[in-house]
């Protein structure tokens, strides 16, 4: 073979961050790249590449900023997209880096620019080949043309070109022991998964139901908690709060179903008030996801399969532009896989995130969201079992909802000498209407003042409007003490609500309101300030904690304050009025009322960890939180009592890389008390405060990446019990395992076009033991198996999910209570039996995408 | 092997409070005349205003019982036909009971319930729908002589509870203040019991009760030859022996008993 390797050498400029605190990217893997047959002659030095390492170690999102011409540049980007990197760290934590590197070559080549290459024989062995960073990479083999990497980049740094590291986005909160789960997405996107909410389930002991439909968010049961829709989780979206205040479904009631799944990049899952940045709602503990789109350029995506379902998505990521830089838009209807749950949404968000210097990163972006929904509710088990209705059938045709949201927020980070500091603001318009119907006819209470009235149905009509502005800002001073970093945080949240929310009944048959349960105007305020310290005295001791303040103020009109009269008029009966405008004997009030008042609560947390030994680290954490009790329940001038909790935890956990593969496990025992616990209640259709709790349980976690695979599991146990008693607390579940895994490799002998085909498969597998239900019962076990299999190709991928692989029938949400839904005669049925929603049966869906414009 | 058994016994113990409390249960139930009542013969007794009443035929109709965890002094009688709080146990079928008779009638379906304390029974009068504004369900049918010195008065009664039990509120701004299936229900029957599994309820109807208050001699009569009388089947009757008997009817605390057996 004629070829004389054309040595293009690779440098690696020296990587000099600008700021003191940042470790930028070291190089773990190269990759050599064969140069296209026919390429021409670079038409200068060297290829200038500007590329985001994240925190995957992936090099993506990679734009040439100087060409040597498209060849060349294609071969060096292409190469440079096999590189594996260790991450840039920032404060301790992995973060993303835009970087850039410059591809020198070297001067054999430019003497001859002249000439172009020769050809390269159809023959010689394709790259690329993996090589270990400072590893020789050794020459190309004999008759290769390739690009290889150079060792000894120093020597080789092209000194034009160095190497700026700009870390991007917020500050990573440092680690609160082992129930910190700083969850990255990763490959286990290809997971099946219903929506934004299932990403919760990659931390451990979260379960989630669903009986409201396809557009009501998930009942998230966590570490022996039932959240309810969040009422004991905070959520939030890049620091944005999800939880509503003054929600009629229950104060903290928060909906994620505005996300588009693709558009999760990682989340962390806190179980447990332990970070003075946790606020009102982190009870069982806090959830922030993190949006990014890796991917550049545009991505189209369809979606059709069982139950006339069809999905639409658009995303794209600007070529040489952060992940965090993207749009996207979602289009979703579907017939719903039994009667009543047909639902349709649209979703669209577009995010910015530029420099105004090499010290500071912004973001801007909106999001809109739009869903309408039917759902089939809950179904009496005897019921199902004589025959009286099927298992995915309906009672009650009217329940559903609708939900909008809009949102603006915008964000700055910075860091400038020894101070970071972050600053987010939003502001939110939020609507939701949920129509359900639990028990029948049951409740329609005959009032003296009423008309004689049968009972007339108990399906609850709610809906709640909110605007919502709000702040959060933080600044962390680090210094250097007993030769190691130990820092200090200050840091606000900021969130003014305007709430209007009506709860009406609504007449069987039709659609005519009979009762207004509430009508309620309210203006709330939550501001919470912390200081938190992360000390550090030796290498293997970090102190970390603080204080936090939060106070609440409301002032809630209440539009419907009197229902009830002993002795109204006789002239002028009040009648089947809901909001009354007499008092006793017909003397004048106004059917309004307002309560003002106000609380404050002080919160210490701390966290101690020690190590890691050899991988291993140690830690012990214990916190108090709280969560504010729903508008309707203030009084006037009375302190605002909130439910407290107290946790602790203690835990290990393992961060170990072998060879090309990076494990982390973690176990952790905790135990948390609420003296205000929420139960279910039935006839409210929500949770309502109960008695105090107290749970102890133990968890096990663990995740494995590779090159070819991803693993993770975790299965968490706890027992949970009312204080008084000695009793279970029903409905939470006391064994929850879950297990995502994802394979991904290029498949062998399939490279059409020369291009190779890629194949991901993608299992998510959740068990859930059985329950304690009311009187002693047990539901059922869930075993649920999800599957996605997809092949791409360049610019196209095809993907086929079948959730429900095995068609197990199970019920995802079992309840015990009283209901009549008159399907066995007229007497009515007044004691509590079994309930539940049905599980989702399988379902097949095909997707097919194409992604075009990118350029990693 | 020794030293392991604490251990196993301490998680059994721990396994045995692994519940949130209480269990369901599913119990039969019967009905019959009370015990003191001779099977198949007439039932003779004194009322407190003096008459002596033979009662040949005592027939009450129960359209279903419901037990409750109410207290009874807290029971909402005045609007609410459903108390609120939980039931602890129902069961939804009707019976004909012959109060004259000592042979217990078992109810047509079983009962369910839970193992909460049970404080209070209902006896719920009527064919099927408790609001159902006409019912036609007889549900008490009577016959007897009542005699007083050298008054008798043979006597047959019917009740049905329907429009013509209709109570007008007292207040017409209160106009929701009695509704009718109240007058279909007796309510609170003292009952303190935890219903189990497999357990029977027995109610025990005892007709005297019925005719404690009733001046038999304000009966309406219907015939001379023979002499015979009749309760009004109405509330608006004016007639104290009509108003009486359905007050004693429905009177929570005489005429009814619940008795649980365990399995």
């Amino acid at each position: 073979m004629k070829s004389s390797p054309v040595h293009l050498l690779v440098l690696l400029a020296a990587l000099a961050a600008r700021a003191d605190d940042v470790v930028p990217p070291e190089v773990l893997a190269r990759v050599d790249a064969t140069l296209p047959a026919g390429a021409p002659p670079p038409l200068q030095d060297h290829v200038l590449l500007e590329f985001t390492v994240g925190t995957d170690g992936r090099a993506t999102d990679i734009l040439v900023v100087e060409s040597a011409g498209a060849a060349w540049d294609r071969a060096a980007s292409e190469a440079l997209a096999k590189w594996r990197f260790r991450p840039a760290r920032h404060e301790g934590a992995d973060v993303a880096a835009r970087t850039r590197l410059s591809f020198t070559m070297p001067a054999a080549v430019l003497r001859d620019a002249g000439a172009p290459p020769e050809p390269v024989d159809a023959g010689l062995p394709p790259g690329p080949v993996v090589s270990e960073a400072g590893v020789d990479a050794g020459e190309p083999g004999d008759g290769g043309l390739t690009f290889f990497v150079a060792d000894d980049a120093a020597d080789a740094g092209h000194p034009r070109h160095e190497m700026a590291t700009t870390v991007l986005g917020r500050s990573v909160p440092k680690s609160r022991g082992a129930s910190d789960f700083q969850l990255e997405v990763g490959e286990l996107q290809v997971v099946p998964r219903r929506g934004a909410a299932d990403f919760l389930k990659l931390a451990p002991g979260i379960l989630l139901t669903n009986e409201g439909g396809e557009g009501h968010p998930e009942q998230i049961f966590l570490r022996g908690f039932d959240a309810r829709e969040g009422q004991d989780l905070e959520l939030t979206v890049d620091g944005v709060p999800i939880n509503e205040l003054g929600n009629l479904h229950g104060n903290g009631f928060a909906d994620l179903n505005f996300l588009i799944p693709e558009l999760v990049e990682s989340l962390r899952v806190l179980e447990g008030p332990f970070d003075p940045r946790q606020g009102n709602f982190a009870v069982a503990g806090s959830a922030d996801y993190q949006l990014g789109l890796p991917e550049r350029g545009l991505t189209v995506k369809g979606t059709s399969g069982s139950f006339d379902s069809a999905r639409l998505v658009l995303l794209w990521g600007p070529p040489g532009e952060t992940s965090r830089t993207f749009g996207g838009v979602q289009l979703f209807r579907t017939s719903g896989f039994g009667q009543n749950r047909g639902a349709q949404n649209a979703k669209a968000v577009a995010q910015y995130e530029g420099k105004l210097s090499d010290n500071t990163s912004f973001r801007v972006g909106a999001l809109g969201y739009g869903a309408t929904y039917k759902s089939a509710g809950l179904l009496r088990a005897d019921d199902v079992v004589d025959g009286r209705i099927g298992f995915y059938d309906t009672y009650d045709a009217r329940q559903g909802g609708d939900a909008i949201r809009a949102q603006v927020h915008a964000d700055l980070h910075g860091h400038s000498g020894s101070l970071t500091w972050d600053s987010t603001a939003f502001f939110v318009f939020r609507s939701t209407r949920i129509l359900e119907n639990f028990t029948g006819f049951l409740h329609d209470t005959q009032l003296p003042q009423q008309n004689p009235h049968p009972q007339r149905g108990d399906l609850i009509d709610r809906d709640t409007t909110a605007f919502t502005v709000g702040a959060r800002g933080s600044a962390r001073w680090r210094t250097r003490l007993f030769d190691r970093i130990q820092e200090l945080e200050a840091g606000f949240f900021a969130r003014f609500d305007v709430v209007d929310a009506l709860q009406l009944r609504v007449e069987a048959g039709g659609n005519v309101p009979y009762l207004r349960d509430y009508d309620l105007g309210s203006k709330l305020s939550d501001v919470g300030a912390y200081l938190d310290a992360n000390l550090s005295p030796t290498w293997w001791l970090s102190l970390r904690g603080g204080l936090r303040a939060e106070l609440l103020t409301y002032n809630v009109l209440d539009r419907c304050a009197a229902k009830e009269v002993r002795r109204p008029s006789a002239t002028d009966p009040p009648g089947d009025e809901s909001c009354l405008s007499q008092r006793d004997f017909g003397r004048y009030r106004d059917p309004t009322e307002r309560n003002s008042t106000t609380g404050a609560v002080l919160m210490p947390r701390a966290t101690v960890l020690v190590g890691p030994f050899a991988g291993v680290s140690l830690s012990g954490s214990a916190g108090t939180g709280v969560r504010s009790i729903d508008p309707q329940y203030v009084a006037q001038n009375l302190d605002t009592p909130f439910a407290g909790i107290f946790a602790w935890e203690g835990g290990a956990g393992l961060a170990r890389r072998f060879g090309a593969h990076d494990v982390s496990a973690r176990a952790v025992v905790f135990g948390t008390r609420v003296d205000k616990d929420l139960v279910f209640n039935e006839q409210e259709g929500r949770g309502i405060i109960g008695g105090s709790t107290t749970r102890v349980g133990t968890l096990v976690a663990a995740r494995g990446r590779g090159a070819f695979y991803d693993v993770s599991g975790n299965v968490t146990w706890v027992q949970s019990k009312f204080d008084d008693t000695g009793l279970l607390v029903p409905y939470v579940p006391d064994v929850v395992l879950r297990a995502d895994g994802a394979l991904f490799h290029a498949l062998p002998f399939l490279r059409p076009t020369g291009a190779p085909l890629t194949g991901r498969l993608g299992l998510g597998v959740t068990w859930v033991g059985r329950r304690a239900l009311p009187y002693g019962q047990r539901s059922d076990v869930i075993f649920v198996t999800d599957l996605n299999a997809e092949v791409s190709w360049r610019w196209a991928s095809l993907g086929l999910a079948v959730t429900n692989l095995f068609g197990a029938q199970y019920r995802l949400g079992e309840y015990h209570f009283a209901s009549d839904f008159r399907t066995s005669g007229t007497l009515p049925t007044l004691v509590p039996v079994r309930h539940f929603s049905a599980g989702a049966p399988r379902a097949v869906m095909l997707t097919l995408a194409f992604r075009l414009g990118g350029d990693s | 092997m020794k030293r392991a058994l604490p251990f196993l016994a301490a998680l059994a113990a721990l396994g045995c409070i692994q519940t949130t409390g209480g269990r369901i249960v599913a119990f039969e139930a019967r009905a019959s005349g009370d015990s003191s009542v001779v099977t198949g013969g007439p039932l003779a007794f004194t009322t407190p205003a003096g008459f002596d009443v033979t009662l040949t035929r005592a027939q009450l109709f129960v359209g279903a019982l419901y037990f409750s965890q109410q207290n009874p002094q807290n029971y909402t009688l005045e609007t609410s036909c459903v108390q609120p709080g939980v039931y602890t146990g129902e069961v939804r079928g009707a019976v004909r009971v012959d109060a004259l008779s000592a042979s217990p009638v078992p109810f047509p379906v079983a009962g369910n319930g839970t193992t909460a304390p049970t404080r209070a029974a209902e006896l719920w009068l009527t064919g099927g729908d408790v609001e159902a504004d006409v019912d036609k369900t007889v549900v008490l049918e009577v016959a007897g002589t009542a005699t007083r010195g050298a008054d008798s008065y043979p006597f047959e009664g019917r009740v049905t509870i329907s429009q013509n039990r209709v109570v007008p509120p007292r207040n017409p701004a209160l106009p929701g203040s009695n509704p009718l299936c109240q007058q279909r229900i007796i309510a609170p029957i003292p009952f303190d019991a935890e219903l189990a599994e497999g357990a029977t309820v027995s109610l025990y109807v005892d007709p005297r009760a019925w005719f404690a208050s009733v001046d038999f001699s304000t009966l309406t009569k219907v015939s001379d030859a023979p002499p015979s009388y009749r309760f009004e089947d109405s509330s608006t009757s004016s007639a104290q022996a009509d108003k009486a008997l359905f007050n004693g009817l429905r009177s929570a605390v005489g005429p009814y008993r619940f008795v649980l057996t365990p399995p």
